[in-house]
């Protein structure tokens, strides 16, 4: 028996006990989650010893005498003290340091998410989908003004402002429902196709 | 005592959740085991990464930097898009890096290389490079040291090697060189892309992104700062289909034997062109266009599930008005 063959029968029984938790829960639905999340922490334990312990602490330390690189790997087990009750205080030193590349993402971020985006949205009406994007940001924006009433005029611009978000909320749905499907789609594949050789 | 009688709309709404599982089931399994040739529309978010892509094809003075930011939960939309942009690269010889910042990516990134790589003859090292797991934490500060030096950033690839020394970096600087990054993941991850390569730098960003993540992205597409993006199980079927019309098309030549000749993107083309499933011999080139025969079919169950249990709700709504 193939190491292929083998892997594919651990991966199917995996696969169908998962699945047997849309009849009810049982022992096998139960099984396949707990060892799911362990082989998740297994392999990742080593591989994180392997591709960040080694070449960001160990190496630079212990090979390279970068002495330096002492004081943020200090800082970073701090972080242990989480589990302490009288001294989880310590762990916010390295917290804080972590904040510093929000901190740093902050203007790019202004500049992406929002100046980009207010200037894509101020374009010249010269099509159809200008409009409906000018018509569609005006209307949405005055729905989330509350200082004012719904009712009215205004209560209608807010009434389209509803609709668009609706046709927003249906694409994403729309778009989940694929998602969900693609997934199963995956696995059946995955059974039918490798496992069963049934998919030409 | 007479039974109450009961409609086929209560029947309906009254369904256990498992016979729709069932059927839905069966609405994926029937047509992957009968399959059919469904024509797959090509959209243009698409159509620009694979123009963006190929525009490289030949130079040793551009890349392609492929991230991957997803664990096996998503593989099912975005492996068959990996898998393509690969094959594109490889068929075209276009320069490719790959870089991953989760661990369970890791074995998800070899499995693709190695996946794409089977039936062409390209070398870690000149053609592609794998620069490996690289921490999340240090996923900006390596961002923004890509844009000055990208050996220097990523200091050693995935098999330990000092990525300044090996051939392909030759001619690769920074983001002037690598000038697309195509980010596939099922979360917002790609879009720090946009916030710092893009914004700082000016790169070429693209992403591969599960269905779910798609609709939200659409903005940056509008706003142009994603120069393209394939969006699930669809955008995979996509780009497998422009790879096979396109990048790996095959012509007779005066002897009648099939010989490579890779043409440029043209929407004629693509608009008129038919692949039969049964005529591309490996499956995984295929994957994702097999799979969106039986989304289409699981579809139309949804919609007249959708539709039943409408109707089954007004009339029911309708009955106790009527009663009350």
């Amino acid at each position: 028996m193939s190491f292929e063959t083998i892997s594919n029968f651990i991966a199917a029984f995996f696969t169908l006990s998962i699945f047997s938790f849309l009849y009810k829960d049982n022992p096998f639905y139960k099984f396949a989650e707990a060892v799911f999340i362990g082989v998740s922490m297994g392999y990742a334990i080593p591989l994180i010893y392997k591709d960040v312990f080694t070449p960001f602490v160990y190496r630079p330390i212990f090979v390279e005498s970068k002495f330096w690189i002492l004081i943020p790997a200090l800082m970073g087990s701090l972080y242990v003290f989480r589990f302490s009750k009288n001294l989880s205080w310590l762990s916010r030193y390295p917290i804080v340091f972590g904040m510093a590349i929000v901190g740093m993402g902050v203007p790019l971020s202004m500049h992406s998410y929002v100046l980009v985006q207010m200037r894509s949205a101020m374009l010249p009406f010269d099509n159809i989908n200008t409009i409906l994007i000018f018509i569609g940001t005006v209307s949405i924006l005055l729905y989330f003004f509350f200082s004012r009433e719904h009712k009215g005029v205004y209560g209608k611009v807010t009434n389209v402002g509803i609709w668009y978000m609706m046709v927003g909320f249906g694409a994403s749905f729309g778009y989940t429902v694929m998602a969900r499907i693609s997934l199963l789609i995956g696995r059946i594949q995955f059974l039918l196709g490798d496992c069963l050789g049934l998919v030409k | 005592m007479a039974e109450k009688k009961i409609s086929f709309y209560e029947r309906m709404q009254a369904l256990d959740r498992r016979y729709i599982y069932l059927v839905v089931a069966l609405a994926i399994i029937i047509p992957l085991l009968i399959p059919f040739n469904s024509k797959t529309y090509v959209t243009e978010p698409s159509e620009n990464i694979y123009k963006k892509i190929d525009s490289f094809a030949g130079r040793k003075d551009r890349a392609v930097l492929l991230s991957f930011t997803h664990d096996a939960s998503t593989m099912a939309e975005l492996f068959p898009m990996e898998v393509s942009i690969l094959r594109h690269c490889f068929e075209r010889n276009i320069l490719v890096f790959t870089i991953c910042f989760l661990p369970q990516a890791k074995p998800l990134m070899d499995y693709a290389l190695q996946t794409a790589k089977e039936g062409y003859e390209v070398q870690s090292g000149i053609d592609y490079v794998n620069f490996g797991y690289k921490p999340w934490a240090i996923f900006v500060p390596l961002l923004l040291k890509m844009g000055d030096d990208i050996a220097e950033a990523v200091e050693t690839d995935d098999e330990g090697r000092i990525v300044n020394n090996l051939e392909i970096m030759k001619e690769i600087k920074n983001y002037n060189e690598m000038n697309l990054i195509v980010d596939f993941s099922g979360s917002a991850a790609g879009l720090r892309w946009i916030t710092y390569a893009r914004a700082k730098f000016g790169a070429n960003v693209a992403l591969g992104v599960t269905a779910v993540m798609a609709a939200d992205n659409y903005i940056y597409l509008q706003s142009g700062q994603l120069t393209g993006m394939l969006g699930g199980l669809k955008g995979a079927a996509e780009y497998e289909k422009l790879v096979d019309v396109f990048a790996t098309h095959k012509e007779l030549d005066e002897n009648g034997i099939l010989k490579p000749a890779p043409r440029e993107f043209s929407k004629e083309i693509i608009k008129e062109s038919w692949i039969k499933m049964s005529d591309i011999k490996n499956r995984q080139h295929k994957t994702a266009r097999i799979g969106m025969n039986a989304q289409t079919v699981a579809h139309i169950m949804i919609i007249v599930f959708i539709v039943l249990g409408n109707i089954g709700y007004f009339v029911s709504k309708r009955k106790t008005e009527k009663v009350s």
